[in-house]
């Protein structure tokens, strides 16, 4: 478990710094199992600063789609950085934007967080649904322990920890100013188990599967809004000239929406699992991230969201790429 | 499938591909007319969704064809589209769509008779696949 008291001392040393102009963190959320984020500007706001297993999204994105407005004659921009709060893949995710010079290391302060792992929204909804009372979760010993209309549930950690957690390869911060507590211990398994019994299938029943789950897409593009990655300030799938893809909700069009973000994250993905998370047709959309992760890391021996200094993979090559497809 | 004439659309590069296929036809090498050509400046140039867009538009096959390795006009542009490329292949192919309908090829602006070769084995490949149904787009409202 991660110390709450250590988190909001932390937190407001770094607001205490000059250079820091806010810090975003988690918060309690408005109902049930949610937790939301939370801009602390000043050391009050820190005080509701938490960090439970609920914290299952990704703060990445914040600090790039912070709103700039136009300065004032004589007025000055405020180059004041951002504390944010990280767990393993969001620290990942801010390094692999860095790496494409989304933003500066200097522009963020990172406060890191070993992560013991979040839990799956979805199970848990699935399980207790429509709850509108605020619902704390502790973890206990691999357990995890909340009171739901008065009952105290004890459920195993395994059962609720979302997909991605499970194979987690850096709970750890891979790039943090100040670390909370202990790192904890990476628990490494076979990280491309889930997607093993669809890539074995024959060619036509994978279709089969995928066209069932793009015909459901209702191309909200919540996938798109919830990744930490997805920051293009006018996306591809809004253009209209040259239009990439029409607006019309088909399985054709949604087919090539899927294909399309998905192959924009092939090398970038960190797997956080904040497009699944998002996603409100249960569309397995990790699958293909990590498909692609696989695929990657096979071919080029690239891993993402791990080193400031890395070229983008589609960015660069190699001239010893594979090229037995090639004529 | 004997009758079927597949649409195969080329991207070819401007400065080996395209003169390649410049020369197939001023030295008159009879090939398959299944491709139809569009020239691109650079085969880096080719975004993996110009492929997507001719699937879903029609086409059954994609042919890109670039300078060989290390001959690029542009340095490497090239070396770019080929990870591409076989990264998007891997994608497709999980998809279940048929990876094969992608074809990538070198061609020199010396190797005329090497693109009619490449053309008509492509169009005969693709004419074993069939038509392309999966993401076709249907024009109707």
């Amino acid at each position: 478990m991660v110390d709450q008291k250590m988190l909001v001392e932390v937190a407001k040393e770094t607001l205490a710094r000059e250079d820091v102009k806010y810090i975003i963190g988690y918060k309690k959320g408005s109902y049930g199992f949610q937790t939301s984020a939370a801009f602390a500007y000043t050391p009050k706001d820190v005080e509701e600063f938490i960090f439970t297993p609920l914290c299952n999204k990704n703060l990445a994105k914040y600090p790039l789609k912070e709103e700039k407005l136009p300065l004032k004659r004589g007025e000055e921009e405020d180059k004041r950085k951002i504390g944010l709060v990280v767990k393993g893949c969001d620290s990942r995710a801010i390094v692999q934007i860095i790496q494409e010079n989304g933003m500066k290391r200097e522009d963020v302060v990172l406060i890191g967080i070993p992560c013991p792992g979040v839990i799956n929204q979805k199970e848990i909804e699935k399980r207790f649904p429509n709850q509108s009372e605020i619902t704390d979760i502790n973890e206990i010993n691999d357990e995890y322990v909340f009171t739901v209309e008065g009952k105290e549930h004890k459920i195993p950690k395994q059962e609720l920890l979302a997909e991605v957690c499970k194979t987690c390869e850096y709970p750890n911060p891979v790039l943090y100013d100040v670390m909370i507590g202990e790192e904890v211990e990476v628990n490494p398994k076979a990280e491309y188990e889930g997607i093993k019994d669809l890539e074995e299938a024959p060619l036509e029943n994978r279709w089969e599967y995928w066209e069932e789950q793009f015909q459901r897409c209702i191309r909200c593009y919540a996938c798109r809004e919830a990744c930490p990655l997805c920051y293009c300030s006018t996306c591809m799938a809004d253009l209209l000239e040259p239009q990439w893809i029409r607006r019309s909700v088909n399985l054709s069009e949604n087919t090539a929406w899927n294909i399309m973000r998905a192959f924009h994250l092939a090398g970038r993905c960190i797997s956080c699992g904040a497009c699944e998370n998002a996603c409100p047709m249960d569309i397995p959309l990790m699958e293909l991230n990590k498909k692609l992760g696989k695929e990657v890391k096979e071919m080029f021996e690239y891993t993402p969201g791990l080193d400031i200094d890395a070229k983008p993979l589609l960015g660069s090559f190699n001239p010893d790429d594979p090229e037995e497809f090639i004529k | 499938m004997e009758d079927f004439e597949p649409n195969i659309i080329g991207f070819l590069c401007n400065w080996c591909s395209y003169a390649g296929a410049d020369l197939a036809g001023t030295s008159r090498i009879q090939y398959s007319h299944n491709v139809k050509i569009i020239r691109v400046m650079c085969s880096g140039r080719v975004n993996p969704m110009f492929v997507i867009n001719a699937l879903q538009q029609g086409a059954d096959g994609v042919l890109i064809g670039g300078c060989h390795p290390g001959d690029c006009h542009y340095q490497h542009g090239n070396y770019l589209a080929r990870r591409r490329i076989s990264v998007m292949k891997k994608l497709l192919e999980f998809m279940g769509i048929n990876p094969e309908r992608i074809k990538m090829t070198w061609v020199s602006a010396a190797e005329g008779r090497k693109f009619a070769e490449v053309v008509d084995e492509v169009t005969a490949e693709i004419r074993k696949l069939g038509p392309n149904t999966k993401i076709r787009r249907k024009n109707e409202w």
